[in-house]
């Protein structure tokens, strides 16, 4: 924080703040770093953690993550973030389970019966391809630069790779201050460019599935842009609203999900190649309050977003925090409630080959809810002097999501699990220094 | 709700924030609360980052926190 300049008594306040420094130096002459490398890491601070995701019965990931910064005595900063994913399991193909096998081909696949490029899908179960797997990097960076004393420029890159899709993104923010600076209005906009190379080719959309009609390459890109208010509100409670809105266009369907095609009886035709429209455009408003105790604070957020494919959804997250009278060790329950209303092109199934222009039978644009709980324990360490030095914490997620309003099954898709809940644990340690 | 109808909500929404704000805050000798961790609005980013990716490839909603996008094709 940079106070108000003042015109009186300039020199003996100097004065004053080389004693304190000097004073503050001498006390600290011990614990000056010994060596070149503690001397260059010691402005900088590091966060990291390893995450381990599981689906029950689908996909599991490991998920390292690094992050590096150093602030400077001018208020500029400088952060970089590595990320790795590795995920493998099985992934729902977007197909209606039914009451008859049901054979798969694997996105490199051109034949349903290519031993490993092929999978068979038991009665009554949701059509998974269980050799799903894949591998991301991810490189993010940004740059935060004072350009005068209330006003902050902020600039971020973002690259991420894996085997199938690339993509870059950029995003510059200014933020200006105001009223003793416990207010703040920031100012953004971001630029992203995908890149998406299919195994086995690109579908062509609403194709019937068994005649393998694949083309090339495909991109995507989206700009973004964010107004942000941040307010203190008093000497516990600060406060902000986001408003947000982006807009994506070129290939924006998944090119591994197909859709089912019945008949009246409910027996399975075929299937189709989903198709998505070609731009997407989204609003988001986000409210987020913390509030301070002594001993504990607690965080509320809610953001409702919609977007022209006819999907709402509201978000509900709360999370509190305790620490211990030492301050040294703390608890975090969190809470987090979800709820989607379904794209408009969404279904389960079609009845016949296609008229429709879009259509997609992926469960993640289905109405839905989904609850989260979680749990952070937090044990700070200390340096020899009893000084807050790191921190060690890990913590547990619960998540299961539901789907709503699922149409039933006509004929022989009576009675079948359609729509199976989905249910994943997460488990973290990070370290802080 | 119209663009004009829109339009008029944030005016009036904006100019009632920024008279009311200035009504509002602390002094810098009163951050002490604010100053901690657990009030950092990104004090958490790797949790932050981490949820955002899981809640990215199970939902159709993401971002609103910051710049919205995920780097990913899983969704």
């Amino acid at each position: 924080m940079q106070l108000k300049r003042e015109e009186g008594g300039v020199r003996h306040r100097l004065i004053a703040a080389s004693c304190a420094l000097l004073s503050a130096s001498a006390g600290r002459a011990e614990e000056a770093p010994n060596t070149g490398i503690e001397r260059a890491l010691s402005d900088w601070s590091l966060e990291s953690a390893l995450a381990y995701y599981h689906e029950d019965g689908r996909v599991q990931a490991i998920e390292p993550v690094v992050s590096v910064s150093k602030a400077y005595g001018d208020g500029a900063s400088i952060g970089l973030n590595l990320t790795f994913d590795a995920l493998s399991g099985a992934s729902p193909n977007g197909a209606s389970p039914s009451r008859t096998p049901q054979t798969f081909a694997s996105p490199s696949g051109k034949s349903f019966t290519g031993g490993k490029h092929s999978y068979a899908i038991a009665p009554g179960d949701l059509p998974e391809d269980p050799h799903y797997s894949d591998l991301r990097a991810a490189l993010g960076a940004d740059w935060t630069l004072p350009l005068e004393r209330l006003l902050t420029a902020n600039f971020g890159a973002k690259f991420s790779y894996e085997d199938d899709f690339y993509s870059g993104s950029v995003n510059a923010l200014l933020a200006r201050d105001f009223n003793e600076k416990n207010t703040t209005v920031s100012f953004g906009a971001s630029y992203e460019a995908d890149s998406l190379h299919p195994i086995g080719g690109t579908p062509v959309p609403l194709t019937n599935y068994a005649l393998f009609e694949k083309t090339g390459d495909q991109s995507k890109d989206g700009t973004g842009l964010l107004l942000s208010l941040t307010q203190v509100m008093s000497r516990n409670w600060l406060s902000e609203v986001n408003l947000s809105v982006d807009r994506f266009t070129g290939y924006l369907n998944d090119p591994y999900k197909i859709i089912s095609v019945i008949d009246a009886a409910g027996d399975v035709r075929g299937y189709v190649y989903e198709n998505r429209p070609d731009s997407r455009t989204r609003r988001s408003v986000y409210l987020d309050n913390r509030v301070a105790w002594e001993r504990s604070s607690a965080g509320v957020s809610l953001r409702y977003m919609t977007d022209d494919w006819g999907i709402h959804s509201e978000t509900v997250q709360l999370h509190l925090q305790w620490w211990t009278a030492e301050r040294d060790k703390y608890v975090q329950p969190t809470l987090r409630w979800y709820r989607q209303s379904a794209a408009d092109f969404y279904t389960p199934w079609l009845y016949t080959a296609p008229d429709l222009s879009s259509a997609s039978s992926d469960s993640r644009l289905a109405a839905l809810q989904a609850l989260t709980y979680g749990l952070k324990y937090g044990i700070k360490l200390r340096d020899k002097l009893g000084r807050e030095s790191s921190e060690f914490n890990v913590r547990i997620e619960y998540y299961q999501q539901t789907q709503e309003n699922g149409l039933p099954g006509p004929g022989a898709l009576r009675g079948l699990d359609l729509y199976p809940d989905l249910k994943a644990i997460l488990v973290q340690i990070g370290f802080r220094y | 709700m119209n663009h004009r109808t829109l339009g008029s909500f944030l005016i009036v929404g904006a100019a009632i924030l920024v008279t009311g704000c200035a009504s509002v805050g602390v002094k810098p000798w009163q951050r002490d609360l604010l100053s901690r961790q657990d009030m950092q609005l990104n004090g958490n980013a790797i949790d932050d980052a981490v949820d955002d990716h899981l809640y990215f490839s199970k939902e159709a909603s993401s971002g609103g926190r910051s710049f919205a996008g995920g780097g990913c094709g899983c969704n």
